[in-house]
């Protein structure tokens, strides 16, 4: 340990590297997060917005993981939801990526517009779907009329149908944002081990399976971590395009912690519900971490 | 291998253009329509007459003002997360930082939690120091969940550099600064234009932070969107203008940024 504490102070760059950082997570991490736990002990609702609200201790999370039904609810959905779109993105990601690093005329204007849907705001997304769907004057709606589908019931209106479009709508928009990712590894990656392959007589498949994906490795763990927390949290479309509804048939994680915070106004109890999520992601990244660094310690490289 | 066969080139071309443009182009047309012609049951894709006056509506609320904070709180948060977030990417790519492992595990976990389990504890501390309702405040609020990509990439990226290029640079008696800015840094160039790209654009998309932290004189473009949406009814031909102005500047900016994504300066340099 001494040793490696008189190299940092022999190395003045070290500092340069890391102190923004740390200053930057004291600042907007480590402080919200302690006033999020001394405000989720606390019975805080609106009309206690300015000054600190009754001391409860334990009972938020007492209610919160006790019997809150919405709340458990709401992380199935929101587990059901992870687990069905990220893989699809994925693998339409990688597709893509690999389909779109070869050379040819307009390639440059085909990736931007393969990346329009994640770079438009979620927000925009959601208003854009809804425009689509919209009951009986949507576009979407009227050719899916014409082809006999939903014509009894709109696709918002229904628990399994309202809660596949918005899946549909998530890979719709994020897999290009994987396909970003992996492409990226993609130019960045050596030629010579795919020349070498080639020449071994590999076959296209064998290359991807043996060569390529070993290689981008790295950036496909971080692209599904990304996206899967991502998922784990979507907000804006859902908000926009059925509010959890119909019932609470889409009610996920994000949705049911905005209704407690900013509709209901039951921050104490808000800040629990967030608390406790922070807290089951805290577990899952760990895991993944593991994954990650076992990696590396594997030797990939 | 068929490299121009048109059944693996030309019908996945169209397939994805059409999947990822249609809606959007539909969003397009929807802005120069007149209220008769958005709703109705057959879907007009050229009759009908286009007026620009969805556009004079949302610049007459004051849409040029949103524009430029969205504008100035993207591109500050852009330039500090990136600044941070690189050097931390170096830090934990090149040297053995106490207790780094932790550390680096700690930058994934402040894009943990849902932005609303953030959002109110940061209004809090924000207002005791005075930046809500600033530019600052909310340029700091969208650097914190933007900076786990720039770490957890850049590091990556650094860590696919060639160790013997930078020990020759050493050699050769460069400092810890040259290396970082004249080898480490123009050799990551292609995974660093893409981090920023990334974080740019979260940040001029992102809704929740922008509602709870701006307010008046710098209130953003995603927070004019929804309010579009009256309880009388959605103005959709002022939402189908707002969302091409609000996207507009990205398609521009990722379309002259390309030719840095592709270009494979990393691994040029060993074999040379």
């Amino acid at each position: 340990m001494k040793t490696v504490l008189d190299r940092l102070s022999s190395n003045s760059f070290v500092w340069v590297c890391m102190l923004p950082v740390l200053v930057f997570l004291v600042v907007v991490a480590i402080a919200p997060t302690t006033l999020a736990i001394i405000d989720s002990f606390r019975d805080l609702s609106l009309t206690q917005f300015t000054k600190r609200g009754e001391f409860l201790a334990l009972e938020n999370y007492r209610d919160l993981i006790g019997g809150d039904e919405t709340f458990y609810t709401a992380v199935w959905h929101t587990f059901i939801f992870v687990a069905i779109v990220v893989p699809f993105e994925f693998v339409f990601g990688l597709a893509i990526a690999l389909w779109i690093t070869r050379e040819f005329t307009g390639r440059r204007l085909v990736l931007t517009i393969i990346m329009i849907p994640t770079m438009i705001a979620p927000v925009v997304v959601g208003m854009i779907w809804r425009f689509l769907l919209m009951p009986s004057f949507g576009m979407l709606t009227v050719y899916l009329n014409r082809i006999g589908l939903f014509n009894e019931i709109s696709i918002f209106s229904h628990p399994i149908t309202s809660f596949a479009a918005l899946m549909m709508i998530d890979i719709w928009e994020w897999t290009p944002f994987v396909m970003l990712i992996l492409l990226a590894g993609l130019t960045a990656m050596p030629k010579a081990p795919i020349e070498a392959a080639r020449l071994d007589g590999a076959s296209r498949w064998q290359i991807l399976w043996h060569v390529q994906i070993p290689l981008l490795k790295p950036l496909i763990i971080i692209a599904l971590l990304l996206r899967s927390i991502d998922a784990s949290k979507i907000f804006d479309t859902v908000w926009v395009l059925t509010a959890g509804g119909p019932g609470n048939a889409t009610e996920v994680i994000s949705t049911f912690a905005y209704r407690t915070n900013f509709i209901k106004w039951d921050l104490g109890y808000g800040a629990a519900v967030c608390l406790v999520l922070a807290f089951v992601s805290l577990v899952v990244a760990a895991l993944f971490y593991k994954v990650v660094s076992g990696q590396s310690a594997a030797g990939v490289k | 291998m068929g490299r121009r066969n048109p059944l693996t080139f030309v019908i996945p071309l169209v397939f994805l253009l059409a999947i990822s443009l249609l809606p959007f182009i539909w969003i397009l047309l929807a802005s120069f329509k007149m209220k008769i012609d958005l709703i109705t049951n057959e879907p007009k894709w050229i009759t009908f007459d286009p007026t620009t006056i969805n556009y004079v509506e949302i610049f007459s609320k004051g849409f040029d003002q949103y524009f430029l904070n969205s504008a100035i709180i993207g591109f500050s948060s852009t330039f500090l997360v990136v600044t941070v977030g690189t050097l931390a990417a170096y830090g934990f790519s090149r040297f053995k930082i106490p207790a780094g492992n932790h550390l680096f595990f700690y930058i994934l976990a402040t894009r943990l939690g849902p932005p609303v389990a953030y959002a109110l504890p940061m209004y809090l501390i924000f207002k005791e120091l005075g930046l809500v309702n600033t530019h600052a405040g909310i340029i700091l609020a969208h650097a914190t969940f933007n900076l786990v990509i720039v770490v957890w990439m850049m590091k990556s990226f650094f860590d696919d550099i060639p160790r013997e290029v930078e020990e020759a640079a050493y050699l050769d008696g460069c400092s810890h600064y040259g290396v970082f800015f004249r080898i480490a840094l123009p050799m990551t160039l292609p995974g660093l234009v893409t981090c920023a790209i990334f974080v740019l654009i979260f940040s001029w998309n992102e809704l929740l932070f922008a509602l709870i932290l701006t307010g008046g004189e710098t209130r953003t473009l995603t927070v004019m969107i929804p309010s579009l949406v009256l309880h009388t009814g959605t103005l959709w031909g002022q939402v189908a203008a707002a969302s091409i102005v609000q996207s507009i500047p990205i398609l521009i900016f990722i379309f002259f940024i390309q030719r840095h994504l592709v270009r494979g300066l990393t691994f040029g340099a060993v074999k040379g």
